[in-house]
């Protein structure tokens, strides 16, 4: 009951949170210099006649509470707006994207904890020594890298010089309608794997960070001792009883990746022409697509307080303490 | 020791040997054959009224056809050069009507014929303000459109004008009455129709993926004939940078806007690339508001002065500025318009630099004192102001630099402000600037210079309020002058004016520059909009790429 409590307690404040940002992003929009279809004001094949029909028809025209008042009544119908742009649903737009950032944030979470965790780990059971400065520098470097920087270092040395995978883009476009359903998933993962790359090192330097320091933690706890002293190996007091139990900080990181997750892939999106909703928002902004912009702002919103979510629940989950609490 | 082979190319690109080798294969290149790659940003809409941005238009050019289209030396007066696309013949003999002959050949994509009654349904949509196409206001002219057939179609037209016949059938792409009659006018420009249509151009729409890429097919029935390339892609890219990596690398092979000179530059060392020069045509020029920032109904300090403006356009060495920026990718600026304008001549020549005669001008209106930085006083009044640039254009913010310094050593001030590009439009929009760094990209008719530079425009296009009845009598002369010798004479009395006004200094002309794949052969770029001709690109059979053997399922 009182986990259901607990559900239903953290459901309503999603709700608030959506509702504050997407309240929040309108105000900002109307605040940001510029104006919608400002993109389009100077096209030669828009005169000033079809922006002002242009803005009539999208309702422009309208006091900005008018305009608040109808779109947050569309939003709970369901109806999160019209492209300005792309003339047509923003909620169309977004999931045709959303699979797309969604595989590659997982792919690049895959890279972060695991690639994080080995490098934490390794740190961790041989502390100062050589090994353990130069893995640490590792973190450090990879922690500091501007990810766009990186993404771009990849395409070029991998996929230009070497040639060993494709220079961005999700599938070859010329190949992939006429492949097998493994031909193009195969396809999908060559094209996958620089931009999981740049988005999942960045991130791994921290997550090795923060593996180290709970790993040394755990193993100078008591219960490891004794695991020691009832003779158990070395290996199996490590993998089954300290690392278990280093994970559960390590764990918590899965909900707060999800923002840099998400401004990551905003970068990477765009450097290697991955149609997700970072590159979706990137141009919406450009563009002055305030229906996208609030869209996509909505979204992330979502995301992360269901990311957050999911990392509780992870938690309660590895952890039997928490789940009297 | 033995030492483990290195991974090598073809190892790792298993992936897409196994890709290639799926897809079927042509042995040889018999008939039409080739794919095209090419680089450009994701379409808006492919539905032609309401298509603004120029991937969409790119795109909508190969897959719908016009009744008749320009000729390549891009002349706008009477049909003169015209070539017939969906329309067979016409008759312009009456000056207020066009009588068009439809070729019966023409056929949509779903196999229908294209009849009278698409055409009246196409200028019906076009006219209508549900719809709001972007070429609406350029079809006013247009009284009635009427079917006399299934294959004759009458305009009348409200006056007979010079340019009445490109104005009637180069705006307007024409639409399949039978898939679009039921949709609401207020819907179709977000029907799912502008995301899979069905065309009547040389190349037939297969899919549009989302964020990744467009695919065409070639039509090989045609009416234009069978295209030179058996397939195209429009392959969307998020950044110019990663474009050109695409294209060095060999995954691309066309990139119409290379951009900066860097971009260029590794296209040039390419050897499987060569540089072309793409569209659209536009010129650049730094325009001066001649009305008090934000409030039109007063004069500007400074530039409401004929002589500062000109001692301004004297005190900047353009080739210079051309040569720093461009090297030999740019023209220096003439006039208000683009170096392929047919009314263009290299006997039309802007205020010359001479920055002694500039010094001259300014003391001749009083600014002769020298503050400490060096900058001209007059009483307490500094001459400086402020150039806006947007901040998407790389070439107008390395030439600001290089003429703010030029401007400095004459003792003009120039703060440069790079702001983002709507607000960039909004101010230019609102007349909320000193100076702005614009440019133009124009279609082939000259009339955009009324708009652009007259006093029609003023609180349009013309933002920096120039107004000359003399530049105004002498635009509608030549708007108005029948056949081109006068025309064009008329022109460049027009622009021998505005250039003594100096409301701008014309910085450059240019056109864009493209990287395309040696392989391709008949490579030819309209400066209006370069899609129109890819259609009669082909493949040398000889220099082939697996790409171009691959059918398409």
């Amino acid at each position: 009951m009182a986990g259901f409590t607990a559900f239903v307690r953290r459901l309503a404040h999603g709700a608030l949170v959506a509702f504050a940002v997407v309240t929040v992003t309108f105000a900002l929009l109307q605040l940001a210099p510029g104006e919608p279809l400002a993109g389009v004001a100077e096209s030669p094949y828009a005169s000033p006649e079809v922006i002002e029909q242009m803005r009539r028809n999208f309702g422009l025209d309208r006091p900005i509470h008018v305009q608040y008042a109808r779109y947050v009544r569309n939003l709970l119908r369901g109806d999160w707006g019209m492209s300005f742009a792309q003339r047509r649903p923003v909620l169309d737009a977004l999931a045709d994207a959303l699979p797309n950032t969604v595989v590659l944030g997982l792919a690049a979470l895959l890279v972060n904890f695991a690639g994080g965790i080995a490098l934490g780990s390794i740190q961790a059971l041989r502390p100062r020594s050589a090994l353990d400065k130069a893995l640490s520098a590792v973190s450090l470097v990879l922690y500091s890298l501007p990810v766009f920087w990186l993404g771009l270092m990849l395409l070029l040395v991998f996929g230009q010089v070497l040639g060993w995978f494709p220079v961005g883009g999700v599938v070859d476009p010329v190949t992939h309608p006429s492949l097998s359903p493994i031909g193009q998933a195969l396809d999908r993962l060559h094209h996958l794997a620089l931009p999981a790359l740049a988005l999942g090192l960045v991130g791994a330097g921290s997550t090795a960070r923060y593996q180290r320091a709970a790993l040394l933690e755990v193993l100078g706890q008591d219960f490891i001792r004794t695991a020691r002293a009832a003779g158990l190996s070395e290996r199996t007091v490590v993998l089954r009883h300290a690392l278990p139990a280093a994970l559960l900080p390590t764990i918590t990181l899965v909900g707060l990746t999800l923002p840099s997750l998400l401004s990551g892939a905003v970068l990477v999106e765009t450097v290697f022409s991955w149609p997700g909703v970072g590159r979706l928002t990137v141009n919406a902004v450009l563009q002055r697509d305030y229906p996208m912009v609030a869209g996509a702002a909505l979204l992330a919103s979502i995301a992360v307080v269901a990311a957050n979510a999911v990392a509780d629940l992870a938690y309660r989950l590895a952890d039997p303490r928490t789940r009297e609490a | 020791m033995h030492r483990k082979p290195a991974m090598n190319r073809s190892a790792l690109s298993l992936v897409v040997t196994l890709a290639i080798l799926a897809c079927r294969e042509t042995p040889a290149c018999p008939g039409v054959c080739g794919t095209a790659v090419i680089l450009g940003a994701e379409p808006d809409v492919l539905f032609p009224p309401v298509t603004h941005q120029d991937a969409g238009i790119g795109v909508t050019d190969m897959i719908f056809l016009k009744l008749a289209d320009i000729g390549p030396a891009l002349n706008t007066l009477g049909d003169s050069g015209f070539v017939p696309q969906l329309a067979r013949s016409w008759d312009i003999s009456d000056p207020t009507a066009i009588r068009f002959s439809l070729d019966p050949r023409a056929r949509w994509h779903d196999g229908q014929p294209v009849t009278a009654q698409d055409v009246v349904f196409t200028f019906d949509v076009y006219r209508d303000t549900l719809v709001n196409a972007g070429a609406r206001p350029l079809l006013q002219h247009i009284e009635e459109v009427t079917a006399l057939d299934s294959l004759t179609v009458l305009f009348r037209l409200r006056r007979n004008y010079p340019e009445r016949f490109f104005d009637t059938v180069y705006h307007a792409r024409i639409l399949p009455r039978h898939v679009l009659d039921t949709i609401p006018r207020q819907r179709l420009a977000s029907h799912p129709f502008g995301r899979s249509p069905i065309g009547n151009g040389p190349f037939r729409f297969v899919r549009w993926v989302p964020g990744q890429y467009v695919e065409l097919v070639a039509d090989t029935g045609s009416v234009l004939g069978a295209p030179g390339l058996a397939r195209v892609i429009w392959r969307v890219i998020g950044d110019p940078v990663v474009g050109v990596t695409q294209l060095v690398a060999g995954e691309a092979d066309v990139m119409p806007t290379l951009g900066v000179p860097e971009n260029v530059e590794r296209v040039r060392r390419a050897p499987h690339l060569r540089i072309a020069e793409s569209s659209p045509s536009f010129y650049a020029y730094i325009g001066f508001n001649l009305r008090y920032p934000g409030d039109r109904g007063r004069a500007h300090p400074l530039f409401a002065d004929r002589d500062v403006r000109r001692a301004i356009s004297m005190a900047v060495d353009r080739a210079a500025v051309v040569q720093a920026v461009f090297g030999d990718g740019a023209r220096v600026g003439t006039g208000p318009l683009a170096h392929t304008l047919w009314i263009y001549s290299d006997s039309l020549k802007a205020l010359p630099f001479d920055s002694a005669e500039a010094r001259r001008l300014l003391a001749s209106r009083g600014w002769v004192g020298r503050d400490r930085d060096g900058v001209l006083l007059r009483g307490a009044n500094r001459l400086e102001f402020e150039l806006i640039v947007p901040t998407i254009s790389q070439p107008r913010r390395r030439a600001a630099v290089v003429i703010q310094e030029q401007l400095r050593r004459v003792g003009i001030g120039m703060a440069v402000v790079e702001i983002d590009f709507n607000l960039f439009n909004e101010r230019q929009r609102t007349g909320r600037f000193d100076a702005t760094f614009g440019a133009w990209s124009q279609d082939p008719s000259p009339r955009s210079i009324e708009q652009s530079w007259g006093s029609a425009g003023i609180g349009g296009f013309n933002h920096g309020s120039y107004s000359s009845p003399a530049f105004d009598r002498l635009i509608h002369d030549a708007i108005a002058a029948g056949d081109p010798g006068t025309a064009r004479r008329h022109w460049h009395a027009a622009i021998r004016q505005i250039n003594e006004d100096a409301p701008a200094i014309w910085v450059y002309s240019t056109r864009p520059l493209a990287g395309v794949h040696r392989r391709f052969q008949n490579v030819a770029f309209r400066a209006d909009q370069w899609t129109s001709l890819l259609w009669t690109w082909h493949v040398n059979p000889d220099s082939t790429l697996p790409r171009d053997r691959l059918i398409a399922p």
